[in-house]
């Protein structure tokens, strides 16, 4: 290290030569001296050398390899629950996006009107919830039978009497 | 590999290279080594021992994790005080940590005017005083203080460091000096007349 009265030689604002700090930051006559010239140099007198954590290097490692080991166990055994669950969570979205789909085209169909989409089905089943006439005797009564083209029996009858129910 | 003490001591690219082989107590060895660097740089910067040590096992824990990513090409050290800034502003825009070293940087310098105590304290007082007047920095620009004015680094590795031009770096450095300066004639007269009158 230089001399106090080398230093104070030496020393000018804004001193940055490493010989000039490495005085300014163990001698504090120098340091007092140096203020006056420049307040900065009495924050650059603070250094930057090493320093030792609370408690020690030795626990700080210690901490610091125990937090790594945990990690890392932490890492083997997760890793593979992660990706179960990674799958998991995919395969709950996919099916929930499936089903929500189906049930959305389901919903589509039902507030559509029926006779819209096919309108002959829908004639049909209506016929078929009405009762089947199987004899009908009136006199006021107007019976059409409309024969077949393949057996040749009746098989289309149409009654005509204001005596019958209307929805007949 | 753990070299014995009779072997050559392997450099910080080295032992990165047989950590990466699976070698955790190399790890250990690199931890060992940096601790008082990282530390250092960390307390500088937040200003309070106790976070400043929390601070630096994260920075180390992130390293364990993310070695793979380290470039051999590089400075290990840019590299890993890279690390150290970016958690250490992180931490202090997180948790606003300035106000907390205000506080305690108080009593520091209320404790520490005894005359008759010796030159540490003295230093401790100094220390004490720069925490104070640096509160107004913000984080990054105090980080940049740090490193050029106390850790001696040159703005172009600086720039390295923080991933900046070497332009933005010395602007840094211009406003803080100019804040700090503001600062110590506001908040400690008596210590700039004082400093001015010797």
């Amino acid at each position: 290290m230089i001399a106090c009265r080398d230093f104070r030689a030496e020393l000018t604002a804004n001193a940055n030569d490493p010989k000039l700090l490495e005085h300014v930051r163990a001698c504090d006559s120098c340091l007092d001296y140096a203020a006056s010239f420049d307040p900065d140099i009495v924050f650059r007198a603070i250094g930057g050398g090493d320093l030792v954590p609370p408690g020690g290097v030795d626990a700080f490692v210690d901490d610091v390899m125990r937090q790594v080991r945990v990690r890392a166990a932490a890492n083997v055994v997760s890793v593979p629950n992660r990706w179960t669950w990674r799958r998991l969570s995919a395969a709950a979205a996919i099916a929930a996006g499936v089903t929500g789909a189906a049930l959305v085209y389901q919903h589509d169909r039902t507030i559509v009107p029926a006779a819209v989409l096919n309108p002959r089905p829908v004639a049909a089943a209506n016929l078929t919830t009405k009762p089947v006439v199987e004899t009908y005797e009136s006199e006021k009564a107007t019976i059409v039978e409309v024969p077949t083209a393949d057996t040749g029996s009746a098989q289309v009858v149409m009654i005509f009497d204001d005596a019958l129910p209307s929805d007949l | 590999m753990i070299p014995t003490k009779e072997s050559v001591e392997p450099d910080d690219r080295q032992l990165v290279e047989t950590i990466r082989g699976g070698d955790a107590d190399a790890f250990e060895l690199l931890v060992r080594r940096k601790t008082s660097k990282v530390y250092a740089l960390c307390y500088r910067i937040i200003g309070n021992a106790e976070d400043a040590k929390d601070i630096s096992q994260l920075v180390f824990l992130k390293l364990w994790e993310n070695l793979e990513k380290y470039d051999p090409q590089y400075a290990f050290d840019t590299w890993l005080y890279r690390m150290v800034t970016n958690v250490a502003i992180d931490f202090m825009r997180n948790r606003q940590s300035r106000e907390n070293a205000v506080n305690s940087n108080l009593r520091l310098v209320k404790t520490s005017a005894d005359p008759e105590q010796g030159v540490i304290v003295q230093r401790k007082e100094i220390e004490a005083v720069f925490q104070e007047v640096s509160a107004g920095l913000s984080p990054k620009q105090k980080t940049i203080f740090v490193m050029n004015q106390m850790n001696d680094m040159p703005s172009a590795e600086i720039a390295k460091v923080l991933g900046c031009r070497e332009s933005t770096v010395r602007n840094h450095l211009f406003n803080a000096r100019k804040t700090m300066q503001q600062q110590l004639e506001k908040r400690f007269p008596e210590y700039a007349r004082l400093w001015r009158r010797r």
